[in-house]
């Protein structure tokens, strides 16, 4: 009920763009560090380790396709996901539960103000917007830094790295790997802005919130993946 | 009476404060502005059993009694926020118990509300947590609101403090500028929660004579909620008086020459007084006395 009120909010008026601004900076802007750190060695370790299993078969020149479909397909959307959960979503139920709490929320409702819209909508709009962003980021650079790795520690060329990285993306890629982020991204503004505004129990109850935010945000989004790629690979199986 | 004594202390002549829009249409003077009827409400044990009472325009009521015995509950009624499971509850001829939240938004225009903590938004500056509801209303040029906004901040002296965040401010400054934000629509009802408590005396006798001056220059209709005695008789005390063109607080000594304010003592959801500040202070009901001493 919550998302689909806040998702009706970012359709209909009225809107708050500055507060829709300041989310976007936060769950986009300054998350963006820890993508790009998360990504960056995410590649780098995927190169090394699928380099050991692919040497058994000699099939070491196809590292760059490996770490490409890992990441594009679930590694970026699945880890970006968790760790804008972490920074972002604990944030939105924290900072939420705290207005509930100090009875802030039932001062906006008094100045006329609908928290959903005010509040809830503008969060649901940011990740929606940044989150794939960030994980199209994070697949980037994730495959940037599988081609460290391959050049300097595997021994394979930039171009063929990059050859072979191109030559695995297909279309099903693409729509996974723009669709897992949107769905990802409403989960976890969903779950912190709920666990949020159903905060009770004082300052005790804001940390019990931001927590059960984590648990259920990442439980969620990982359950969801399993799901979101069991029913893209019906649509469009892999040949 | 009231007027009278507004009238024979010169205070009707010159409202402190910009003159409030009429309500539209017409009504009746001797209409209660606030009316409970046998209201009850319960969550996980009662918390209101059977309260009623009335409110006349310009009058103020002081809700006292202990820690949870549902004397918040009844503000939160009145705005709307909670439902009761049954009973009425009418604010200026409106049900407010069967308005929906679209409803409830420009009904709440007529109530100012001054929370507990003051309840200020932590991300806005003080002049935007003040001016908050004029721009929410969209109805009033920027420029008009800053103006508005710095006449209330200079109503609970604090206009200096205009660019500040809450973060910035003491316990005391952050309730007057709750005080403020709840005042600048130009409500014709006022609701104040605990608004002194936590606050040293001085402090708190700054409040109390925030909230008799909003009563006497502007006739604004209060309810107080408080477990504070000395500060629920000190705004029964106050009354506005003009010296030297200035309108200052002054103190009437004799509880029986006092009206339009009634107290109302709550005691696990019912109502256990209802009377003036002189026949609460010569009660002799064993819980009354208790709770004065």
């Amino acid at each position: 009920m919550l998302t689909a009120r806040g998702l009706a909010g970012i359709i209909t008026p009225p809107h708050y763009y500055r507060e829709l601004m300041a989310q976007m900076d936060s769950i986009g802007v300054q998350s963006l560090s820890i993508v790009v750190l998360t990504g960056m060695f995410t590649g780098m370790v995927l190169a090394l380790q699928s380099a050991a299993s692919l040497d058994a078969f000699g099939a070491r020149p196809y590292v760059g396709r490996l770490v490409a479909i890992s990441m594009v397909r679930e590694l970026g959307p699945v880890l970006t996901a968790l760790m804008v959960t972490g920074r972002v979503g604990s944030g939105m139920a924290a900072e939420l539960g705290s207005m509930v709490v100090t009875q802030q929320i039932d001062a906006l409702r008094v100045l006329g103000s609908d928290p959903v819209r005010k509040l809830v909508a503008p969060r649901l709009a940011a990740a929606l917007i940044m989150v794939p962003i960030l994980t199209v980021l994070s697949d980037a650079v994730g495959m940037f830094g599988g081609s460290l790795i391959s050049v300097s520690t595997l021994g394979l060329s930039w171009e063929f790295y990059w050859r072979s990285v191109g030559n695995a993306m297909v279309i099903n890629d693409l729509v996974m790997g723009f669709l897992k982020p949107l769905v990802f991204g409403l989960i976890l503004s969903s779950v912190g802005c709920y666990m949020g505004l159903n905060t009770t129990g004082g300052t005790q109850g804001v940390g019990l919130s931001t927590t059960r935010s984590v648990v259920v945000a990442s439980v969620s989004i990982l359950s969801s993946d399993f799901f979101i790629t069991k029913v893209l690979l019906m649509l469009f199986p892999v040949v | 009476m009231r007027e009278t004594m507004r009238a024979l202390l010169g205070l009707a002549s010159r409202p402190a404060l910009p003159p409030r829009e009429p309500p539209p249409g017409p009504r009746d003077p001797d209409e209660p502005i606030i009316s409970f009827r046998d209201v009850h409400l319960s969550f996980d044990r009662p918390i209101l059993q059977g309260v009623s009472f009335d409110l006349a325009p310009g009058t103020t009521k002081i809700v006292l009694g202990g820690s949870g015995s549902g004397k918040t509950t009844i503000l939160r009624l009145i705005l709307g926020l909670l439902k009761p499971d049954s009973g009425s509850i009418h604010v200026d001829g409106t049900e407010v118990g069967r308005l929906g939240e679209e409803e409830l938004r420009p009904f709440r225009l007529k109530i100012g509300m001054v929370f507990q903590e003051g309840a200020l938004f932590d991300s806005l500056t003080v002049g935007e947590n003040v001016g908050y509801r004029l721009v929410e209303d969209g109805e009033m040029p920027e420029e008009e609101i800053e103006v508005r906004v710095r006449e209330m901040l200079g109503f609970v002296g604090l206009e200096k403090f205009y660019g500040r965040m809450p973060a910035e401010l003491s316990t005391g400054q952050r309730r007057r500028v709750a005080f403020a934000r709840a005042l600048v629509a130009r409500p014709q009802i006022m609701l104040y929660d605990e608004p002194t408590t936590g606050l040293d005396p001085i402090t708190a006798t700054t409040i109390t004579d925030l909230i008799a001056k909003v009563r006497d220059l502007d006739g604004v209709t209060s309810i107080l909620v408080t477990h504070q005695l000395r500060d629920a008789f000190n705004v029964a005390r106050t009354f506005m008086a003009k010296e030297d063109g200035e309108f200052e607080p002054r103190m009437i000594e004799d509880l029986s020459t006092l009206e339009g304010t009634e107290f109302m003592m709550l005691r696990e959801g019912v109502v256990e007084f209802r009377g003036t500040p002189h026949e609460l202070q010569t009660s002799e009901d064993p819980y009354i006395r208790e709770f004065l001493s």
